[in-house]
């Protein structure tokens, strides 16, 4: 790791102001760090975003929920208002990395950090959530399906920021996120797929795909660009989506809450 | 913590004594290598190969030299300047120290980066360029056999341990080491058989994984070296070292503190000599400690193909078995040659058979080195003849338990070598095995997409002999004891079963007794902690010590005209005036062994033989082939359990760690011999939600004879029978028979669809 400069701010304004040439916003770390130490990202400086005031969950007058960016997975995982209203979410964070990961990576930096592998972009996808954006030119919202453009890429414009999750009510709908892995428990996902299930049925898949990909039903799997990689060869994994969208959907319609 | 009352009449052997490191190891005070930080050390970085078979045209090193903070950048060049032929290995002296001429993995260190941030070494270290003329290269371990590509040109036996001594290679080949077992005539036998079964069976190159990666630390004077280090073979290291430089033993100092894991991986020699000789040339301290993802570049294990055919009667009696086993040892030997020679003697498995025929083969390929691995290729080995054993039972028709039993290899019968089988609880593991997996109960399916099934395999290992182990005592003039020994606490509770055995005899408390970790100015030689050996071999070995210092301490007595209950501290004071002097108790234990003749046979081939056998429960998911192991049952021989609750943790965890060996875990190389995944990302070891959710594990009633109060090794025995158990058992769930490690779920999809 080569050395940085690590700024800091107290506002968002100030945030902004510091991004530019050769700074990368340093939110929970867990991937940053580690593409750091393998000298993939050689950022000369850090801007922290800890002293933003981004953290917190709570509900929007519409019923719908709010997170700040800089709150932690686990933050999000234990809130009641989550538990009660998005069961699905708290329950797709119970196997999101492991405990450690969670209690420091955040809901913007997973949302940002565009892995196609990563549990929350396809479920959030589903839901129907938006980002908050905040750049220079101003604020700005989007669905967080739109904000991939492909393996590590989202659509964030340089020097923007996301501050905001803003998710809809769910109410009665049935929702569900199944991934699957083929090494380990804790391994990456070799496909993900989310459901949310109502007069218009969202269904999007994740990690065979370069990123969260929405598709209207099972037929659309066989024209899909799948890549085969260690966790499966291309077949294999379209086969495990096939089986994982049909249980996802059982799992919706059974859901409770 | 409060220390335990000293004197008891308490048996301190069979008693589950807590670790007695446990509270240190908690409170984060532990001594590690990894913690240690001496004044003005340099941290080195290593340089690695980027082909895998190739000569060195040209490394340049200026700008790596020129980096602000860089002290040094050290290559071969410089260390032929200290070492003329810095060659090393257990084996054969044909590991450079850093690459000479050629390199012969991706991987391999060919220069080190020294400064005194680590960060500046790591940067440096991007700055070396090499340019390499590619050689062809080999990665297979058959076609190693007749493969054109040679990783060695010359071979160099070490002759350093005397059941290796007979090592030569063959000239222009890969092979390092070739074993061969005749007895009866196989060959005649198998053409009389009623039935003939043959199958090929493959295992994967994994790697150790210790969570503490290799780390060693050097300080030298002109005259002396000390080298802190994380190794399992400190007075190997110490012969090693001394060899290399031409100095005398007592000049070079190896001490090892705590190990955070090492499974083999931290045997022979390992960062020793890198980092001895980068203290040597820069009269500075100097620190190396691997990656994670560096260790995959360090040691392995091997990959192996076996061939194995049997010859059966019409009543289901083995009667010839022909074993054909090649070892893939990567592009130094290490201690492959020995892997295959003790493992492949056992290669006809647990079963009396009249004819065998072993072939056993240690190759050269240009992957990064295989050694030892919990195990020492026993896992391999069982892999494939519990599978072959079980194909056999099902062709024929008999219950794979019972074809065990009839075939099985009882106390009192020759092994394959002709050394007649003593204190091998087979057949009672293989009883166990069936009465606590409720063999006969029916499973029944109650999902239409989760099939279930059942397995088991039983293996055996014979402990690797001749070694010696050597241990002191110290009574102290207030009656407490200090046991001096080189066997290293790697997280196998050593210390702990050291002191019990200490303390039976001694009639003291194990928690009140210091078991001083390997010094080798200070703790006597012992051959290494591997291979399940110390708890037998220095058990012993502390036993004898504890007996003589027993024995001092009753001639003091009757000297002193003392009561025959004296107790220790009046025997001092009454001695010397006052609470001063000691009494030292010396053992040194080496079993008694035949080397294998020209046909491989020998009457005495190892001083014990351990048993492991598992059981299974699987569910496979007929839609995806996921296998779920939802039971799990772990049986073995070991003799008296000295500490019950050790005994236990290491059965399981040798069965869990086999378990990711079965299902998960792979060293995927790509066709230039690039490792694609070394990193905890991409190479998955197993975690909580991997692990089957009802374990058991169980010793047998048993006793080892010669083993200190009926004990033996155990470190191993829980590895043995976990890959072919799940094997067998979703060959009985639903059908699918996989013969190569790891049973990927895609590869039984692939054959159920």
């Amino acid at each position: 790791m080569t050395p940085f400069e690590l700024l800091q701010p107290h506002t968002v304004g100030e945030a902004l102001a510091c991004l530019g040439e050769g700074a990368r916003p340093f939110a929970g770390g867990t991937a940053l760090m580690l593409m750091m130490k393998a000298g993939v990202l050689r950022p000369a400086r850090l801007v922290s975003l800890h002293r933003l005031n981004l953290a917190g969950v709570q509900l929007n007058p519409d019923g719908g929920l709010r997170v700040g960016a800089m709150t932690s997975l686990s933050a999000l995982e234990r809130s009641p208002e989550v538990r009660k209203g998005w069961p699905v979410i708290a329950r797709t964070l119970r196997t999101l990395s492991n405990v450690r990961v969670r209690n420091v990576a955040t809901v913007g930096g997973a949302l940002a950090h565009a892995d196609p592998h990563m549990d929350l972009p396809p479920l959030l996808s589903a839901l129907g959530a938006q980002v908050k954006i905040a750049g220079k030119g101003g604020e700005r919202s989007l669905p967080v399906e739109d904000l991939y453009a492909g393996y590590l890429e989202n659509t964030l414009k340089d020097g923007e920021l996301i501050t905001h999750l803003d998710v809809p009510p769910l109410g009665k709908r049935g929702a569900a996120y199944l991934k699957c892995t083929t090494r380990s428990a804790d391994d990456w996902p070799a496909v993900g797929v989310a459901v949310v299930l109502s007069d218009e049925t969202r269904i999007f898949i994740s990690a065979a795909t370069d990123r969260p990909v929405r598709i209207a039903d099972e037929s659309a799997l066989a024209g899909l660009k799948i890549e085969g990689d260690l966790h499966g060869s291309a077949d294999y994994k379209r086969q495990l989506l096939r089986v994982y969208l049909r249980r996802a959907i059982d799992e919706a319609r059974s859901a409770v809450h | 913590m409060k220390r335990a009352a000293q004197s008891t009449e308490t048996p301190q052997v069979g008693r589950s004594v807590p670790r007695l490191e446990s509270w240190l190891k908690v409170t984060g005070r532990a001594e590690y290598v990894h913690n240690l930080r001496l004044p003005g050390m340099l941290y080195g970085k290593i340089f690695r190969s980027t082909v895998a078979h190739g000569r060195i045209k040209r490394v340049d090193v200026a700008a790596a030299q020129a980096l602000a903070g860089v002290y040094r950048v050290i290559t071969s060049k410089d260390i032929r300047e200290l070492i003329p032929e810095p060659y090393y290995g257990p084996a054969f002296h044909d590991q450079p120290i850093l690459a000479i001429d050629k390199v012969r993995y991706v991987g391999e260190p060919v220069a080190v980066v020294l400064a005194s941030d680590p960060h500046v070494a790591e940067e440096a270290v991007h700055l070396i360029t090499a340019e390499y003329e590619d050689l062809p290269a080999v990665y297979d371990e058959v076609e190693a056999m007749t493969s054109k590509a040679i990783v060695h040109d010359i071979l160099k036996p070490a002759g350093t341990f005397p059941d290796l001594k007979h090592l030569g290679g063959r000239k222009n080949t890969n092979i390092a080491l070739d074993f061969h077992l005749r007895r009866g005539n196989a060959a005649e036998a198998m053409q009389s058989a009623d039935r003939v079964f043959e199958h090929r069976f493959r295992t994967q190159q994994v790697m150790h994984t210790p969570l503490e990666p290799l780390v060693s630390v050097a300080e030298s004077t002109e005259n002396s070296l000390t080298i802190h280090t994380a190794s399992q073979s400190p007075s190997f290291v110490r012969i090693e070292i001394a060899r290399l430089l031409g100095w005398p033993e007592n000049r070079v100092r190896v001490r090892v503190p705590f190990l955070g894991g090492g499974f083999g991986a931290k045997l022979y020699i390992k960062l020793e000599a890198l980092v001895s000789v980068l203290s040597l040339i820069t009269k500075k301290s100097v620190k190396l400690s691997l990656t994670m993802e560096e260790q995959f570049f360090t040691i392995t294990k091997h990959a192996s193909t076996f061939r194995i055919k049997s010859g059966v009667s019409k009543d289901g009696r083995i009667v010839a078995r022909e074993c054909e086993v090649w070892w893939n040892g990567g592009a130094y030997a290490d201690i492959g040659p020995r892997v295959t020679q003790k493992s492949g003697f056992t290669a006809p498995g647990p079963y009396d058979i009249e004819h065998v025929a072993v072939d056993s083969y240690a190759l050269y390929t240009n992957l990064p080195p295989a050694g030892a691995l919990r195990g020492f290729g026993i896992p391999q080995l069982v892999w494939a003849y519990e599978g072959h054993t079980d194909l056999m039972a099902r062709e024929l028709g008999i219950d794979p338990i019972e074809f065990r039993r009839q075939n099985l290899l009882r106390d009192g019968r020759p092994q394959a070598t002709g050394t007649v089988m003593k204190d091998a609880a087979i057949e009672k593991v293989l009883d166990r095995l069936e009465a606590l997996m409720d063999w006969k109960s029916p499973l029944k399916n109650t999902s239409k997409t989760l099939k279930k099934g059942r397995g088991i395999a039983i293996g055996f290992k014979a402990c690797v002999s001749p070694t010696t182990s050597l241990a002191a005592i110290n009574i102290n003039a207030d009656g407490s004891c200090i046991v001096y020994c080189s066997t290293a606490d790697m997280g196998q509770g050593s210390d702990t079963a050291m002191a019990q055995i200490a303390g039976e005899v001694l009639h003291m408390a194990a928690e009140s007794i210091t078991v001083v970790h390997s010094d080798t100015d200070v703790t006597p030689y012992d051959m290494a902690t591997l291979g399940s050996r110390s708890l037998f071999h220095m058990g012993n070995a502390v036993k004898l010590a504890a007996e003589d210092a027993v024995r001092k301490l009753n001639q003091l007595r009757s000297e002193l005209q003392l009561p025959a209950d004296c107790p220790i501290p009046d025997i001092f004071k009454k001695k010397y005036g006052m609470q001063a002097g000691n009494v030292a108790g010396a053992g040194s234990y080496i079993p008694t062994y035949k080397s294998p003749d020209a046909n491989g046979l020998t009457d005495n081939a190892t001083p014990f033989w351990m048993v492991g056998g598992t059981g299974v429960e699987v569910e496979v998911d007929t839609e995806t082939g996921k296998v779920c192991v939802t039971r799990m049952v772990n049986v073995a021989d070991v003799g008296t359990p000295i500490n019950p609750k050790i005994v236990e943790t290491q059965i399981s965890g040798a069965a869990i760690m086999q378990l990711g060996f079965t299902l998960h875990e792979k060293m995927e190389f790509d066709a230039q011999g690039q490792l694609r995944n070394a990193s905890f990302a991409e190479y998955k070891i197993p975690g909580f939600l991997d692990l089957p959710a009802s374990i058991v594990n169980e010793a047998v009633v048993a006793e080892q004879k010669s083993g200190p109060f009926g004990g033996k090794g155990v470190g191993e025995s829980g590895t043995f029978g976990v890959s072919p158990a799940i094997a067998n058992a979703i060959h009985d769930a639903v059908g699918v028979r996989l013969t190569a490690l790891p049973l990927k779920a895609e590869d039984i999809w692939e054959k159920l669809k």
